[in-house]
């Protein structure tokens, strides 16, 4: 879904370590809606998000040649870089002090709740996927994916043995890939 | 490696979801370079988490583009003059403080390295001679705390004859020699007296040391019937005056030898001394 009539992904590819503006442009168009999503999805600020975006996007202009093709798709590797990102602000002294007012006491538990109460996207297909997956399943991969969480501090939260967690996260994943493929998405 | 083992093992789950540690990382990386089928497995997972994720997209600001692109030049700029050196910059301006700050660095530590050394050499003589007074120090305080319980003793010693000699020089205090008997001549103990308290002390003067489970055994013989006096130690004790019971009519005192804690009658054959109150 990421290729578009215009340009093909070794194209896209092509433009960006030419950094040509024109082909970047395409990208940003194209990608920074998902990106933005991962960023809100992790930090659930959209002030903040919107900052880390516009620095993502920059380091995905000059650290364009770091990406290697045969690791992966681009979009892939743009998400990696968002994801740290968002997870390094999330984790960073700075922000956690901005945030005081809901991270006022264990902040692992505060995370669980900013993810429980977020509203569901209406987005094309994701209503679909949501109902599949169990509240606990969503919960364990946002806290993983989006939140940067270990298997450790997962168990914490969740209170739940670290093995369990294990399990539980592959029965979840799988579960995923499998609504994924049967819904056709 | 297995690549269905890999494929089976739960990994590319955990590596997916973004929690594989970093042992299970490396392991899976390589696995995926050396097994297509397991690449193509990572792959699979991973387009069903980025659908996951591209479901849940959001519109960002419209202004944060403008952004980045009014800042993709300076950015450019700036990458550039970390990397390469501008060629127009005159290259004399940019060598002269680079180099002299260098050389200011330089003497600054040379200087700081120098005086690190001085104070490193004086400490250390300091703190040999510090040493050699903390061992005399010691030594001295060892010395002190072995004379002072040397001192110690004497003086419970001297407490304890001068509690004898009390008792000894008392004019109430009767002094009741016991020769050894026929059995044991060479033995001799003397009983000291005193008849107005009734207490009665105990010397020994020589007897042979007892076996272990053995005890000598003091006796009052009053109107013909021995009376317990009590057992007594041997070893260092016999040095002293030892306080034994009380009794306030005697006409002889005997030791036995019985077994360890005493008996209740004195065993004859065992009597060591024996002497007769005078008068």
């Amino acid at each position: 879904m990421e290729s578009t009539a215009t340009y093909s992904e070794a194209e896209l590819v092509r433009g960006l370590t030419a950094r040509d503006e024109k082909v970047f442009s395409h990208i940003y168009d194209l990608y920074s809606p998902a990106l933005f999503g991962v960023i809100v999805k992790t930090l659930n600020d959209t002030g903040a998000a919107n900052d880390v975006l516009q620095e993502v996007f920059l380091k995905i202009w000059r650290n364009a040649d770091s990406y290697d093709p045969s690791k992966g798709r681009l979009f892939t590797w743009m998400l990696n870089i968002a994801r740290n990102a968002a997870i390094d602000v999330l984790r960073s002294k700075s922000f956690k002090q901005e945030q005081k007012t809901s991270y006022n006491t264990d902040e692992l538990y505060a995370i669980k709740g900013i993810i429980t109460e977020q509203p569901g996207n209406e987005h094309l297909g994701f209503s679909k996927v949501l109902e599949k997956l169990t509240k606990e399943q969503r919960t364990l991969i946002d806290l993983a994916y989006y939140k940067g969480c270990t298997q450790e501090e997962i168990a914490r939260i969740m209170d739940i043995p670290l093995g369990t967690v294990k399990t539980r996260m592959r029965n979840a994943i799988n579960q995923l890939r499998t609504i994924i493929n049967t819904s056709n998405i | 490696m297995d690549p269905q083992h890999v494929i089976s093992s739960g990994i590319i789950e955990l590596y997916t979801a973004g929690i594989a540690s970093e042992k299970e990382i490396k392991e899976l990386e390589a696995a995926m370079a050396q097994f297509p089928e397991v690449a193509a497995e990572v792959a699979a997972y991973q387009r069903a988490m980025e659908a996951y994720v591209q479901m849940q997209s959001l519109t960002p600001d419209p202004q944060a583009k403008s952004f980045v692109f009014s800042n993709l030049n300076n950015q450019t700029i700036m990458q550039e003059n970390t990397l390469t050196p501008d060629p127009s910059a005159p290259i004399v301006s940019i060598e002269r403080p680079k180099g002299a700050r260098w050389k200011w660095i330089a003497s600054v530590a040379a200087v700081l390295l120098l005086f690190s050394l001085v104070l490193n050499y004086v400490f250390f003589n300091r703190y040999k001679i510090f040493k050699e007074y903390k061992d005399k120090y010691e030594s001295l305080l060892l010395s002190q705390n072995s004379i002072l319980s040397k001192s110690n003793l004497y003086k419970a010693r001297l407490e304890q004859m001068q509690e004898s000699m009390n008792v000894i020089q008392d004019p109430k205090v009767l002094k009741v020699t016991m020769p050894g008997t026929k059995a044991f001549p060479t033995a001799l103990a003397t009983v000291f007296w005193n008849r107005e308290s009734q207490q009665v002390y105990l010397k020994v003067n020589n007897l042979p040391e007892p076996a272990a489970d053995k005890q000598y055994q003091l006796w009052a013989i009053v109107d013909g019937k021995p009376v317990d006096m009590g057992v007594f130690e041997m070893g260092d004790t016999v040095n002293l005056l030892q306080k034994m019971k009380i009794t306030g009519k005697a006409q002889m005192f005997a030791v036995t030898l019985e077994k360890k804690g005493g008996a209740a009658s004195p065993t004859m054959e065992q009597m060591y001394v024996a002497g007769k109150i005078p008068g």
